[in-house]
């Protein structure tokens, strides 16, 4: 078992659900701010499937690090409360993601195996979803300066090997990659959010 | 359907309700009956949306993941009650974004409820377990709501408030049972709420002379309502350990419960706009559909 490749994965799943939960009460129409309430639930559940996978306490895991010993690309860090990024984010970021999965679905563990295959099913609404807006937004000028921006992000989700797939699949040129390890202001403030209650009694409190 | 034909008059239109009769989108509907459908039904669409946003913060800053999963999937309820409820308000002749314009521009009205401050993890748990359960009281008695379509959405809706009270119950039983300080926070947000949650079902005006009752859009006087609330909710509150703010809080031998005179200044004040985060929370509102109308622009034009 992968185990960084994995909490990596799980710590994707985290905050991009902590994010598309920011959308909730304010999206640009109703309907969206109950498909990021449902794609944010899905992929808050999906981090806390692998954290289990990896760790007897998943709260443990999600919450309890240092902001530095997060995996998460810096792609899902991005606080971007703008609807042209944000769905160019959430198209990015689910066709790597599926590049990702579906070579977990083929992993030597069972278990890892059978997880990606279950997150797999779900993720397919993610992707039908983000392909719709695709389709809506492909002509706006919002929509595609934010895929130029964010395309080097996008390829920071995979690791080197898998990033000539997901180039192909978007029919884009690879660029220097933003990787891992490091982490912007904007997420050392949402860390700091989200596990604002959680600190506030002491470590192994009920809430 | 309407069992009976209703005639084009007016006494007629109300004889039938009164007695219990419902109508339907397609029928007659005397003018000033279809207005008060869309005044009270927009606000309850502007109320649930609303509402959104006091507990909107907290999902980022739930404790546990099983609690933001939790408050994300309350909240995504609420959104969803809005639209099903906006709908409602549309087919009686009010467009969705007319709805919008209005609650932004402080013309249409939301609960008193949704216009004060979340401080604390506490105030999140007040929220879903009490005003919910205030809010369920008055959607429950909609249940034999004069207006068919309205009264069959609020299936769902009850059915759905009926859980977020359960979850609310849950995050207020976890703090109870917790550290002192995690007691506390739980205690102030009570003294915080209590006063706005007494206020909630409005003043004890007569049923006869409330125009809504008239037509038997509600079907109960908010008297009523706050006596249902008191009698389900404070023997609970008491049985956690708490204390109910009011000094002047007992029940009756003959089972009427007598309270404190709620401060009705200050709903009046608070539900024409002027409450501590109206003028935020409508602004916070205003930017984003400001800031997304390229989008629906976009979706419109493709």
């Amino acid at each position: 078992m992968n185990e960084l490749l994995l909490l990596g994965l799980a710590d994707d799943e985290l905050i991009l659900g902590w994010r598309d939960s920011e959308w909730t009460g304010i999206a640009p129409m109703l309907e969206e701010d109950v498909a990021f309430s449902s794609i944010a639930q899905n992929e808050i559940g999906h981090a806390r499937a692998v954290y289990e996978l990896l760790a007897d306490d998943a709260d443990v895991l999600a919450f309890d690090r240092k902001p530095e010993e997060y995996r998460c690309a810096p792609l899902v860090e991005l606080h971007l409360l703008d609807w042209g990024r944000t769905i160019a984010r959430r198209c990015l970021y689910e066709v790597a993601d599926e590049i990702r999965i579906t070579a977990l679905m083929e992993d030597d563990d069972a278990r890892v195996a059978g997880l990606a295959a279950k997150i797999n099913r779900e993720e397919a609404y993610h992707r039908m979803h983000a392909e719709m807006w695709r389709e809506r937004l492909a002509d706006t000028p919002q929509f595609r300066s934010a895929v130029d921006e964010l395309w080097r992000y996008a390829l920071g989700v995979l690791p080197p090997k898998q990033r000539e797939a997901l180039a192909a699949r978007l029919g884009r040129e690879q660029v220097d990659a933003v990787e891992r390890g490091t982490h912007d202001d904007a997420f050392a403030a949402l860390h700091d959010e989200m596990t604002m209650v959680r600190r506030s009694a002491p470590a192994g409190a009920q809430w | 359907m309407a069992a009976v034909e209703i005639s084009r008059d007016e006494q007629a239109f109300l004889e039938y309700v009164q007695g219990g009769g419902q109508v339907e989108t397609s029928d007659w509907l005397p003018a000033d009956y279809r207005a008060k459908l869309v005044k009270f039904i927009e606000m309850h669409g502007n109320s649930e949306l609303m509402g959104v946003l006091p507990e909107r913060e907290w999902i980022l800053r739930a404790p546990t993941l099983q609690r933001k999963l939790a408050l994300t999937a309350k909240v995504q309820d609420e959104v969803g009650h809005a639209q099903l409820i906006y709908r409602v308000v549309e087919d009686l002749g009010k467009s969705r974004e007319q709805c919008l314009a209005d609650l932004v521009s402080g013309k249409s009205k939301f609960h008193n409820v949704f216009h004060y401050p979340t401080r604390t993890w506490g105030d999140v748990g007040v929220i879903a377990w009490l005003v919910d359960a205030a809010a369920i009281i008055s959607q429950k008695a909609l249940l034999k709501c004069s207006y068919a379509p309205y009264a069959r959405i609020m299936k769902k809706i009850c059915w759905e408030e009926s859980f977020h009270i359960l979850h609310g119950r849950d995050v207020i039983l976890a703090m109870v049972t917790g550290t002192p300080a995690q007691f506390e926070l739980v205690q102030e947000a009570l003294n915080r709420w209590w006063g706005p949650l007494m206020q909630f079902h409005g003043n004890p005006i007569p049923a006869e002379d409330d125009p809504m009752f008239l037509w038997r859009i509600k079907s109960q006087g908010n008297e009523e309502a706050r006596q249902q609330f008191l009698d389900g909710y404070v023997p609970q509150i008491l049985e956690l350990g708490l204390t109910v703010p009011d000094p002047q809080l007992r029940k009756r031998d003959d089972g009427v419960w007598e309270y404190t005179e709620p401060d009705w200044a200050e709903l009046k004040s608070v539900v024409t706009g002027h409450g501590p985060c109206t003028a935020q929370r409508l602004a916070f509102r205003a930017h984003f559909i400001d800031q997304e109308q390229w989008v629906r622009d976009a979706v419109l034009a493709a």
